[in-house]
């Protein structure tokens, strides 16, 4: 499948996409002459599982889902000893609207993903990991397969590896089209072969987690900076951040911008650098009207707002969020109303309507946006819309409730008057 | 002195509670309720109604009273503004997507979703869109209609048939807004608790097919009472009307429901008891008769026990009373076998009484026994063997017989009886139920059914259970314990000792005093 | 039907059941495979699969119609999944339908006659640097227009 555009940045030091410029990286052997798992040699023969896992913590790596919680800590929390299999799940269900990362780095640098899994399972104590691929990526998880299949080949998976006494398995496991498997708990269901309905926490999945054993969930992009942290260390790490997180993200950027595709830059670059100097600004003719930071489930910006650090905590600071780092453009000519329409009919489509407030409330929010759209918005409508999603912020079983409620309480506050000329009995 | 308890706050009371314990079960040991949906104490907590949601000082976010176990030093608000405000919430988004079948649904007045709108509710509704349409009589089972419009998706009745019964005839299909409850194809809901389903649903989604717009709920009286179909000894709640004053023939009792008791019966009962009630209300004999030279002449009470008494009265005296025979039946109270024994057989010198009970049937794995009476441990824990009757012997040596129960009629095909019955010269029938047995016999006295007596019955465990007349006996009808006490007193044998027994509970503390078992 | 699976196909099946401790895991990739197969899940391939995983046939259906890429009736021979969510919106996805709908004459959820071509509206699919974008089937297509779009369908069977 076409991965066409450009994936350039500016780092000096590459991390992740460093040789996406070779067309045959997801070879293994390609992959070994460019220093491929010399960072597993080093972690399974010189290092230990707990010194591991403390170069992990002090790299402070956050999850690149969405979430952003802390990958070291996360492992810690797996008990030490059980008489029960420990698992690893690794997230590449990449449904976030905007969101397309997790696919070059699976279709082009298999192998850094892989490299990653054998170092967190070794840590941990893992010897089977699924990675949980969106059922749509059936050209990727053959990608994917075919490089497993390398990589065992090789001795790097299956009994034994490296002669350390270290069995790990990865199988691949494909979904079949829903959003909320990318949620962990609905993805421990979807494997588990169920609908994937959300789990209540506690207890979490470090104790009981796939199958009822300790189970680490980690993004794909997490566990592909794992190996250059073992290689070049935790403060190098650090030090590649702009911000008080270290390494870079992979952000992707979307809509009438000049060059849409990813671009690896510091945790911590600006959004309009990121913008304007690395995807080309707007297209011609095209004026900047809004900008969603991180996945459509992260509050969105004002053209006026881009002067932001892409880190975790700059952007909780104005009440957005990192999430996936999934920059989606919008231009002047593009009504609000339009995309709180795409909003609110992707969140009551993928809910999966096991509790009340998001089964409910997304329905309920949709059908108010349908009918303004078709002309028959009336006063009150977008505060009504506020309430509802107020009503389902905070109320959920899962973080659904905040995804399907946070861009409807942003879109109807920042662009309040917009939505409301579209009323009737409003001023337009 | 030390403490294994955990104190904690609720709504400014101090509770004092064990490890483990939620902060539902904590509200509930404080005298609080805390409103939930799907929520059910037989279950797991599912967390998916969203109505429990509490305050907990300290924390950011509401949390699940059914599903957080609270900690030492505790302080939870189940009415703070912000809790009001997340209840209300929910309702409003149940309501929204609920119809407006209050006037028709059976539910009503015992509907969770009423009862909570009137308690956290009573706000107007906002909902202005086109409400989901979905098909509202759908027959999920023999006696089951399953409603999609007003189904809160709780899930309670899938997981019961997964986790009780584990036949999981129900399943949710489909997604979000669209999710419904559904069987598979055409394989309905068919085990021996589907009965369950109605009482475990909170709102009127899933309704019995023998009660739908049978009555109203308000004008049912709920007792308490035990289910007599086997001798598990299920405890049940029989809703009864009263009836209408002005219109004859409304009184009755309309359906049995189960009653918790995690001694016996868990919390559930079995359809063969839930639905075998009406059984108990058809054909009764609710006039005392006199058949006598083919003509059958209504009788009183007093007249009825005076000619039987004035029949049995000579052998009594004679001491020779081993030409009379009794048959008595399991489905008689404790009270009742205690008096029978005790007359006939301490007193009127009977070697034996005999038993004619229901045929056994199948017993389900889980509730259902065997055994298709409610008290046979109680006869035999009063030392009275289960001799089945012989016609045989019955039929050798016999002048008078009385039976109690209809049950011989079951056992035996009619030209055996008659047979055995013409042989006999005085032939006494007390049963709550007509029978073919009323045409052999010459007296004809119609007893209480088990719903219209109080008393007490052993189940098969060996635990006693009392339980109160839940409506007026049927016609002329009176209890067995009542009938042999007034012929006791006839008879004249000793007469201190009967004529103090007036209540079912007196006897019974009697019993206490003669047999160890029922003290 | 579902009787006339190959042996290379129960062969793979078998293997992937073996990847999970227990076999119910295996429901989403086993339905794939019988999906590939037989074009839909229909009761047979419920009981069929059910039978397999050692599972009551409505958890299968339970499963079937939760997942948006399973479906109980057969699609047509090229199942066209046009991403209607926000940047393939924004960079003329509606277009794209409105094409789709005029060129093969059917509506959203609708296929045409001759049962080639099914079209329907997805979410997000993750190209988005290639909006509009869509799947027909398996593959991707990004960068959609209506030239490209014809030329797409003329190169279809």
């Amino acid at each position: 499948m076409a991965c066409s555009k450009a994936w350039t940045r500016h780092v000096d030091e590459k991390i992740l996409t460093e040789h996406f410029g070779l067309a045959n990286l997801y070879e293994i052997e390609a992959y070994l002459e460019r220093g491929g798992y010399r960072a597993v040699t080093k972690a399974l023969q010189e290092m230990t599982p707990a010194g591991i896992m403390d170069e992990v913590k002090k790299a402070g790596l956050r999850g690149r889902g969405g979430a952003g919680f802390p990958a070291g800590m996360k492992w810690s929390f797996v008990p030490k000893t059980s008489d029960k299999p420990k698992y690893l799940c690794v997230n590449a269900d990449e449904g976030e609207p905007g969101t397309f990362k997790d696919r070059y780095i699976l279709t082009h640098n298999p192998h850094l993903l892989i490299e990653g899994i054998i170092i967190a399972s070794f840590s941990v104590g893992i010897h089977a990991a699924y990675v949980y691929i969106r059922g749509e990526y059936e050209a990727v998880a053959q990608r994917l397969e075919q490089a497993l299949a390398q990589a065992a080949q090789k001795g790097y998976l299956g009994k034994d590896i490296l002669e350390t006494g270290f069995d790990l398995d990865v199988f691949v496991h494909r979904g079949a089209g829903a959003y909320i498997c990318g949620e962990e708990t609905a993805l421990l269901e979807s494997l588990e072969g169920k609908r994937g309905y959300p789990r209540l926490k506690p207890p979490f999945p470090a104790t009981v987690g796939l199958f009822q054993c300790p189970t680490v969930i980690n993004n794909v992009e997490t566990l592909a900076n794992i190996p250059v942290i073992i290689q070049k260390g935790a403060p190098w790490f650090l030090d590649k951040g702009l911000a008080k997180d270290g390494g870079t993200r992979i952000f992707g950027v979307s809509g009438p911008v000049v060059r849409p595709g990813i671009y690896e830059l510091p945790v911590g670059t600006s959004l309009r650098e990121i913008i304007y100097t690395h995807a080309g600004g707007l297209k011609p003719g095209k004026k900047l009207k809004a900008v969603i930071p991180g996945g459509m489930s992260a509050p969105i910006l004002k053209a006026d707002e881009i002067d932001i650090k892409m880190d975790f905590d700059s952007l909780a600071g104005v009440g957005s969020m990192l999430g996936s780092a999934a920059v989606i453009v919008i231009d002047e000519a593009t009504p609000i109303l339009d995309v709180l329409k795409k909003v609110a009919k992707f969140y009551a489509h993928e809910s999966c309507g096991q509790c009340t407030p998001c089964r409910i409330g997304t329905s309920w929010i949709h059908k108010i946006i349908k009918r303004m759209s078709a002309g028959h918005g009336e006063k009150g409508d977008v505060d009504e819309l506020v309430r509802l999603a107020s009503n389902i912020k905070g109320k959920t079983l899962c973080p659904m409730g905040e995804a399907a409620s946070l861009p409807v309480l942003s879109l109807a506050q920042k662009f309040k008057n917009e939505l409301e000329s579209c009323l009737k009995d409003g001023s337009g | 002195m030390e403490s294994a308890g955990m104190k904690i706050v609720i709504d400014d009371r101090p509770v004092e509670v064990e490890e483990g314990t939620t902060i539902l079960q904590a509200a509930k040991q404080a005298g609080l309720h805390i409103p939930h949906l799907c929520f059910h104490p037989a279950f797991v907590p599912e967390g998916s109604c969203r109505i429990c949601l509490v305050e907990i000082e300290g924390l950011p976010k509401l949390e699940l009273a059914c599903a957080t176990a609270v900690r030492d030093g505790m302080k939870i608000s189940t009415q703070s503004p912000r809790v009001r405000e997340a209840r209300r919430g929910v309702l409003e988004f149940l309501m929204a997507d609920h119809p407006l079948d209050c006037p028709i649904c059976d539910k009503a007045g015992e509907c969770k979703l009423q009862d909570y709108y009137q308690e956290y509710g009573l706000f107007e509704g906002a909902f202005k869109e086109a409400k989901e349409k979905r098909d509202k009589i759908i027959k999920i089972a023999e006696k089951l209609i399953l409603d999609r419009e007003r189904c809160i998706l709780c899930t309670r009745c899938v997981r019961f048939l997964s986790e009780i019964t584990k036949t999981q005839e129900l399943g949710v299909f489909r997604r979000g807004i669209h999710s419904e409850i559904s069987t598979y194809e055409d394989a309905p809901v068919q085990n021996n608790y589907s009965g369950n389903l109605v009482d475990l649903c909170p709102v009127g989604a899933i309704t019995d097919t023998e009660f739908r717009f049978k009555t109203r709920t308000w004008f049912l009286e709920k007792s308490e009472s035990i289910c007599p179909l086997c001798s598990r000894g299920c405890n049940i709640y029989v809703d009864y009307h009263p009836g209408f004053a002005r219109i004859p023939g409304t009184a009755k009792i309309y359906r049995i429901r189960a009653r918790e008791n995690l001694e016996v019966n868990g919390r559930w009962i079995c359809d063969f008891g839930r639905y075998g009630f009406p059984s108990l209300e058809k054909d009764r004999g609710d006039k005392i008769l006199w058949k006598k030279e083919g003509r059958d002449t209504i009788m009183s009470w007093e007249k009825i026990l005076s000619l039987l008494a004035e029949k049995l009265r000579p052998r009594h005296r004679a001491k020779n009373t081993s030409n009379i025979a009794v048959v008595a039946n399991t489905w008689m109270t404790n009270e009742e076998l205690f008096l029978l024994k005790k007359i006939f057989m301490d007193d009127l010198g009977l070697k034996k009484i005999f038993f004619a009970d229901p045929k056994p049937g199948p017993e389900d794995g889980f509730l259902l026994l065997t055994e298709r009476s409610p008290n046979a441990r109680g006869a035999k824990e009063m030392g009275l063997e289960l001799d089945s009757v012989s016609l045989e012997g019955l039929s050798q040596n016999t002048d008078i017989l009385i039976i109690f129960g209809s049950f011989l009629a079951d056992l035996h095909d009619p030209s055996s009886l008659k047979n055995v019955l013409d042989k006999i010269r005085t032939k006494v029938l007390v049963s709550s139920h007509r029978s073919g047995l009323e045409s052999y016999v010459d007296f004809i006295l119609p007893a209480s059914g088990i719903l219209e007596k109080t008393g007490s019955l052993t189940n098969r465990d060996g635990l006693v259970q009392k339980f109160s007349a839940v409506c007026p006996p049927c016609g002329d009808s009176r209890p067995e314990w009542s009938v042999l006490i007034e012929l006791a007193k006839e008879l004249r044998i000793n007469a201190g000792y009967y004529s103090r027994l007036i209540q079912p509970e007196v006897i019974l503390k009697e019993m206490g005093k003669e047999i160890a078992f029922f003290r | 039907m579902i009787a006339g699976l190959s042996s290379e196909l129960k062969k793979k099946i078998a293997e992937v059941v073996a990847r999970y401790p227990k076999k119910e895991a295996a429901i989403l990739p086993v339905l794939h495979l019988i999906q590939r197969e037989t074009g839909a899940i229909g009761a047979d391939e419920e009981r069929w699969v059910a039978g397999l995983l050692e599972i009551r046939p409505i958890k299968v259906r339970e499963v079937v119609t939760f997942y948006t890429m399973y479906h109980q009736k057969p699609v047509g021979r090229y199942h066209i999944q046009v991403c209607s969510n926000l940047t393939c919106s924004l960079m003329g996805g509606e277009k794209v339908i409105d094409h789709f709908q005029k060129r093969l004459g059917i509506k959203i959820g609708e296929t045409t006659r001759d049962q080639r071509f099914t079209l329907s509206e997805v979410e997000c699919l993750g190209a988005c640097e290639q909006a509009p974008c869509m799947m027909i089937n398996f593959d991707y297509y990004g960068d959609l227009t209506p030239e490209k779009i014809d030329g797409l369908l003329k190169g279809l069977d």
